[in-house]
């Protein structure tokens, strides 16, 4: 992402975004609720109303800005959502399997990542309908991690769920890390990024529609837990370093 | 009833629908059977069938034709029995009693004409007591004449404890015709009985359509119905009603899918007349182009404790497509419980966008939606029947867009 502007509608929500992500790497974007997490994610991938006004978006040296979000997705940049919506009618299971054969994924890859998400037991129910956050997340993140994406964007995977549903999450994104996809993983809080300490490559804080600052695990994480989001932002708008 | 008052009821009205004047229509002459009319082949297709059906149809009318029945030793190892009304009225003399006894001749001008001039055309199924018939039977109605009434009597029975999975495609060749249908269907379900009708039609523009079905449940028994109608119309006006006895049970599906300038009107009324009996109407319709569907549901508490839901969806797309959802409870004793929900709506541009995120393009967004939309969650068919329904579901969800 070069220099990206983002708006919904008129408004304008971030300016000039920059963020290279390298083959396999996990780049985690956090920040409070409101700083436009989400914004940029839906932006990036071309989801109404949000829209990259300016800057380019590039996969492997190609500009995918302004390829509707279809097209990103058959050539493998793939958005989780923050809060998938209940598609009635659509069985779950019929759906993964279609997106198997849509990308050609092997069924091994498949049930790999359905027996670390344990989503078994939700492929006969309708997608996202009358399910809890957990399963909600679980389903979600599978359903992306599927398609063998080049790059997946994952809208907070953690929110809303419990331990044991986090831990899971987690399995997968490493599991998927080591077979070759890249993430961008979306988060308010610090407790996923603890569990994938070892695979995270950078770490982005997004503050009042701008980058902050970017830096190493062990840079960014003693930073966030002592000042908070807010005490950071402020520390860097006195010209001062942190 | 004297044939008087049965030629009077000839211009009499029915309550809903366009009034149509049948003298636009012939009633048919006796003519030779034969499969080699033009288009019968493609009417199958239409319906999602498949023309294997012609090899499998346990009942096939094109017109006033009966070109094949069974006289398979799929029904005859049953001891069940298939027959065109008119023979089964003159074999076997019981069968009067089930005849013109749940639908008054008179009730409006297609009953009446098809009372008096339909020669009893039709089938007649009866499903012995005990005796569990788990394989679809496949009857159809075809009309390859133009201009023409074809006015039909059916008459199902079955018997205590039984079960028949019924499947009756009614359709003509997707061009001009201009023809008439009138179906008069009175069913029978014995005590502890099931039976299962699923009914698919495939009309044209310029095509009338009546059909009038009442259906018996006696104690414990259990009535499915699952009816789609996915074509252009005239018009198309049908009010089935069932009446349900103690602890027998009904769930009653329809599936309109509008297009042209057609105008359905497609009803489900249930009566919960016994003690424990219980009820469910669910509807879909999806109004398209310049179509108008009124989709009218209705379930009364006659007797209670019992239980009666309606469910009624709409989905509209264009904005010259109408949909009118009327449900109705009614209730004449405080121990049953009627429950509806209503809604009609357009597509979510929020589902189109999360699917176009997994890499579906728009229009296969908008497909996988209304196939979603129009699969009833439970319509409560055995598993050989969804197969069925399944694949016209997927049809329809086809040619919807693009
Ligand atoms: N469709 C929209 N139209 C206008 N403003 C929006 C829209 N969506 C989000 N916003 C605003 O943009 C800001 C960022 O929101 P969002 O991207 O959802 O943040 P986050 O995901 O980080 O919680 C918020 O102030 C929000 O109110
Ligand atoms: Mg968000």
């Amino acid at each position: 992402m070069r220099n990206i502007d983002v708006a919904a509608g008129s408004r304008t929500i971030l300016s000039n975004i920059n963020l290279k992500i390298g083959y396999r790497e996990l780049h985690v974007l956090v920040g409070p609720n409101g700083s436009g997490k989400t914004s940029l994610l839906n932006a990036v991938v071309g989801i109404k109303p949000y829209e990259v006004v300016n800057g380019r978006v590039f996969l492997m040296g190609e500009d995918v800005t302004r390829d509707p979000p279809h097209v990103k997705a058959r050539k493998g940049v793939v958005l989780a959502y923050q809060l998938p919506p209940a598609v009635k009618g659509v069985v779950a299971g019929r759906f993964a399997e279609e997106l198997a054969r849509r990308f050609e994924v092997k069924k091994s890859y498949v049930d790999m990542l359905s027996e670390i998400l344990e989503v078994g037991r939700l492929m006969d129910r309708y997608l996202f309908d009358k399910m809890s956050g957990g399963e909600r997340k679980r389903l979600e993140t599978f359903l992306t991690l599927l398609t063998k994406p080049k790059i997946a964007l994952l809208d907070e995977p953690d929110s809303g769920v419990d331990v044991d549903s986090l831990n899971t999450i987690s399995s997968a994104l490493k599991a998927v890390l080591d077979f070759g996809t890249s993430i961008l993983l979306v988060t308010h809080s610090l407790h996923m990024i603890k569990l994938l300490r070892d695979y995270v490559n950078t770490i982005h804080i997004v503050y009042g529609g701008t980058l902050l600052m970017s830096g190493l695990y062990d840079e960014i994480v003693p930073l966030v837990e002592k000042h908070g989001f807010s005490g950071l932002a402020l520390r860097f708008s006195r010209g001062g370093t942190p | 009833m004297s044939r008087d008052e049965v030629l009077k009821a000839l211009s009499k009205p029915s309550p809903y629908g366009p009034d149509v004047d049948l003298n636009r229509f012939n009633i048919g002459e006796p003519e030779t059977p034969s499969l080699d009319t033009p288009g019968v082949e493609k009417i199958a297709d239409r319906l999602g069938i498949g023309s294997w059906v012609f090899k499998k149809a346990d009942y096939l009318q094109v017109n006033e034709s009966i070109v094949a029945r069974s006289m398979s030793e799929k029904l005859a190892k049953y001891g069940a029995i298939v027959l065109p009304t008119y023979e089964a009225l003159k074999k076997l003399n019981w069968v009067s009693n089930y005849s013109w006894r749940l639908i008054e001749p008179a009730r409006d001008k297609y009953v009446a004409a098809t009372h008096l001039y339909g020669r009893e055309l039709g089938f007649f199924i009866y499903v012995p007591p005990g005796v569990k018939v788990r394989e679809p039977i496949y009857t159809c109605l075809f009309i390859t004449k133009r201009g023409y009434a074809q006015l039909l009597h059916n008459i199902v029975v079955v018997d205590d404890g039984a079960e028949l999975n019924l499947v009756t495609g009614c359709g003509v060749p997707d061009q001009p015709i201009g023809s008439l249908h009138v179906g008069i269907s009175e069913y029978y379900v014995g005590r502890g009985a099931k039976l299962t009708y699923t009914m698919i039609h495939a009309w044209a523009p310029d095509m009338v359509v009546r059909p009038r079905t009442v259906a018996e449940v006696r104690e414990s028994g259990e009535y499915v119905s699952y009816y789609v109608i996915y074509s252009p119309v005239e018009s198309l006006q049908t009010y089935p009603r069932v009446i349900l006895r103690e602890n027998a049970r009904a769930t009653l599906n329809s599936v309109v899918v509008g297009g042209g300038r057609s105008i359905y009107d497609v009803g489900s009324a249930i009566v919960l007349s016994g003690a424990g009996s219980s009820g469910e109407v669910l509807s879909r319709n999806l109004g398209r182009e310049n179509s108008a569907i009124y989709a009218r549901s209705r379930i009364e508490g006659a007797a209670g404790p019992s239980r009666g839901h309606i469910e009624c969806l709409g989905l509209i797309e264009g904005s010259e497509a109408q949909i009118e959802s009327l449900p109705e409870i009614s209730s004449s004793t405080p121990e049953a419980v009627l429950t509806h929900e209503a809604a009609i709506g357009k597509i979510s541009e929020e589902l189109i966008s999360y699917l176009m995120s997994k890499g579906f393009a728009e229009d296969e967004a908008r497909s996988a939606i209304i196939k979603g939309f129009l699969s009833i969650e439970e319509p409560k068919l055995p598993p050989q029947i969804m197969e069925v329904v399944r694949r016209t579901i997927e049809y329809i969800a086809s040619r919807a867009t693009g």
